[in-house]
């Protein structure tokens, strides 16, 4: 049993990490971690304190361009994740008819619970 | 188009060896696709004059002509681009070859002006994925060493074209000017370099990056046994792969990370520096030159000579710009060299105002104009290329540049589009003074919102951004 989270570079995507790695010790399980971000590099001092075992999994390349995608298919090729926690915010109208809800096609596409967490 | 002066892992040296005369041919491409560049897009400056009587058009649809090659171009960047990650470097460069031969002869032969035009579409596509492809598969296949001055020969072979194209074409006009199908010499001459380029790329390896990011890693390695020594090669490969993988993820980002405020800010101040680029008019000089030296009083066969300065100072400024570029602040370039292209815009439309007609008028307006040309391309001509490749991370580069060079190419098209009707509408001066007035707009935005790239690390313009304008 793992869990998976998405984490974007803003506010919320903090939020869900710490979540996450609350659910993960809750449960006693490792955790799997999508950066969203365009940072080079993942910030992974939080989960290092925290003791649990984990993965980063860095999205790269066409293929991964489009987060819900990457995030989608990473739970599909890891069939032992049985959670996901994804961060949410409020998004403008015409932001989300321009680039679309991220958070909104992870809740209705995953195959397994989601956990949302507001920023 | 920066420069690599050291290789990422140990290198031993490249010895001479039998592979030593392929990576010359590496050279003679690098030369060739330049000049086709710069000759396709200076190849209507001398032709459009007799072209306009030939096929009686109006200013309207002389910027329609005109214009369809760099709407191509805009098209063909992106396309050439996909293409050349799809199917090769190699393939592509072969595909353009060929599309420069099929489209030149189809200009060369057009019966109006509306095939003409659509000739010049399919000219521009291909032109628009050499400028793509060509710097790429250079950077690929150089050693280290050589990387940083191929890509340099290359944007230099570019203006070199443009000054061929005027050369060429102000010998053609004065030896057989009273033919009424002159034109059609003119640009079919462009033909010969597109058939060099095809046939120096039949002997040129694929590039190395392009087959390991493809996961052929064995002919990668044969690949770079052909153009580096043995034990070069093998060393190499390690760098290549890290390369390959640093492109991968160059293309991480897309439109979503449009959802950071920051991010959005930064691609729209690459296309604001690209369209205020254009904006100069830099390209109704290099289009238009032979017939704005009418205007200021040449004559036909004079006009065209003249106009070849406009080249001759067009190749001076890179070269002086090339070297200037590693030594000064980023910013300070932009400022001074919008503020010396805006003076000029200013001097040349009080030229065209102020001066009594005559010889001394002519030369006045094509000093200011050379002038003109010698300070852009000195400064903001390859600054603002440089600059697009320096601001943005690297998971959002591909997509961000792929946007502000297609804006680019737009605001090169719009203005080549409307240049005509503007000067016949407004006239000389008045076009000038726009220009100039567009220059303190650019300076504007320049001082407010472009930050300061030279010796900055990507980390630190991240951190800038973020703090500056929010997530």
């Amino acid at each position: 049993m793992s869990i998976l989270v998405a984490v974007t570079d803003r506010a919320e995507g903090a939020a869900a990490l710490t979540a996450a790695i609350a659910e993960a010790k809750l449960f006693d399980t490792d955790l799997v971690i999508v950066p969203l971000g365009i940072s080079a590099t993942f910030d992974t001092s939080a989960l290092d304190e925290s003791g649990i075992d984990y993965t980063v999994v860095a999205r790269k390349g066409r293929g991964d361009r489009d987060p819900a995608e990457a995030v989608l298919d990473e739970l599909d090729d890891r069939s032992d994740i049985d959670r996901l926690v994804i961060g949410m915010r409020r998004r403008s109208r015409v932001g989300k008819m321009l680039i679309g809800s991220v958070s909104q096609r992870l809740l209705l596409d995953s195959p397994v619970p989601v956990l949302a967490v507001k920023g | 188009m920066s420069s690599q002066p050291k290789s990422l892992v140990d290198l031993p040296p490249d010895t001479k060896g039998p592979h030593t005369s392929r990576l010359g041919i590496i050279a003679v491409v690098a030369t060739f696709g330049g000049l086709l560049f710069g000759y396709d897009t200076g190849v209507v400056n001398g032709a459009l004059e007799p072209l306009t009587h030939d096929f009686g058009l109006t200013p309207r649809t002389e910027g329609l002509v005109v214009s369809f090659l760099t709407i191509g171009a805009a098209f063909g960047a992106v396309i050439g681009g996909r293409l050349s990650d799809a199917f090769g470097r190699r393939s592509n460069i072969l595909l353009l070859a060929c599309f420069f031969i099929v489209g030149t002869l189809a200009c060369a032969l057009s019966p109006n002006w509306q095939f003409l035009t659509g000739a010049r579409f399919v000219l521009g596509l291909a032109v628009g994925a050499a400028s793509t492809t060509v710097p790429v598969y250079l950077a690929e296949l150089a050693p280290f060493e050589k990387r940083g001055s191929l890509v340099t020969r290359n944007e230099v072979m570019i203006v070199v074209g443009q000054f061929a194209a005027f050369v060429i074409n102000a010998v053609i006009f004065n030896i057989w000017g009273e033919h009424e199908g002159v034109w059609r010499y003119m640009l079919s001459v462009a033909v010969l370099p597109a058939i060099a380029l095809l046939i120096g790329m039949l002997f040129l390896p694929e590039s190395p990056r392009w087959l390991i990011s493809k996961q052929r890693e064995e002919q990668a390695l044969g690949v770079l046994k052909q153009v580096r020594s043995d034990e070069r090669a093998e060393a190499e490969m390690r760098e290549v792969e890290i390369l390959a993988e640093q492109e991968e993820v160059a293309k991480t980002g897309g439109v979503t990370d449009l959802a950071s405020k920051w991010v959005l800010r930064l691609v729209l101040i690459g296309v604001g520096l690209g369209v205020a680029q254009q904006l100069t008019g830099i390209n109704s000089v290099m289009y238009y030159g032979t017939q704005l030296l009418t205007d200021a009083g040449f004559s036909a066969e004079s006009a065209i000579i003249a106009n070849t300065f406009n080249g001759l100072f067009s190749v001076l400024g890179v070269t002086v710009g090339i070297m200037l570029i590693n030594k000064l602040p980023r910013r300070f370039m932009l400022l001074g060299g919008f503020t010396l292209t805006s003076s000029f815009h200013l001097l040349i439309g009080l030229s065209a105002v102020f001066l009594p007609e005559g010889t001394f008028k002519a030369y006045a307006i094509l000093v200011f104009i050379v002038l003109f040309v010698f300070s852009m391309q000195g400064t903001l001509g390859p600054l603002v290329w440089l600059m697009l490749a320096e601001i943005f991370p690297l998971k959002i580069r591909s997509f961000a540049m792929g946007i502000c060079v297609f804006a680019l190419w737009l605001a090169n098209a719009a203005v080549a589009q409307f240049f005509p009707s503007v000067v016949s509408g407004l006239g000389i001066s008045n076009t000038f003074f726009l220009f100039a007035g567009l220059g303190v707009l650019a300076l504007i935005f320049i001082y407010c919102f472009v930050p300061e790239t030279k010796d900055k690390t990507l980390e630190d313009l991240e951190a800038e951004f973020r703090t500056k304008y929010g997530e």
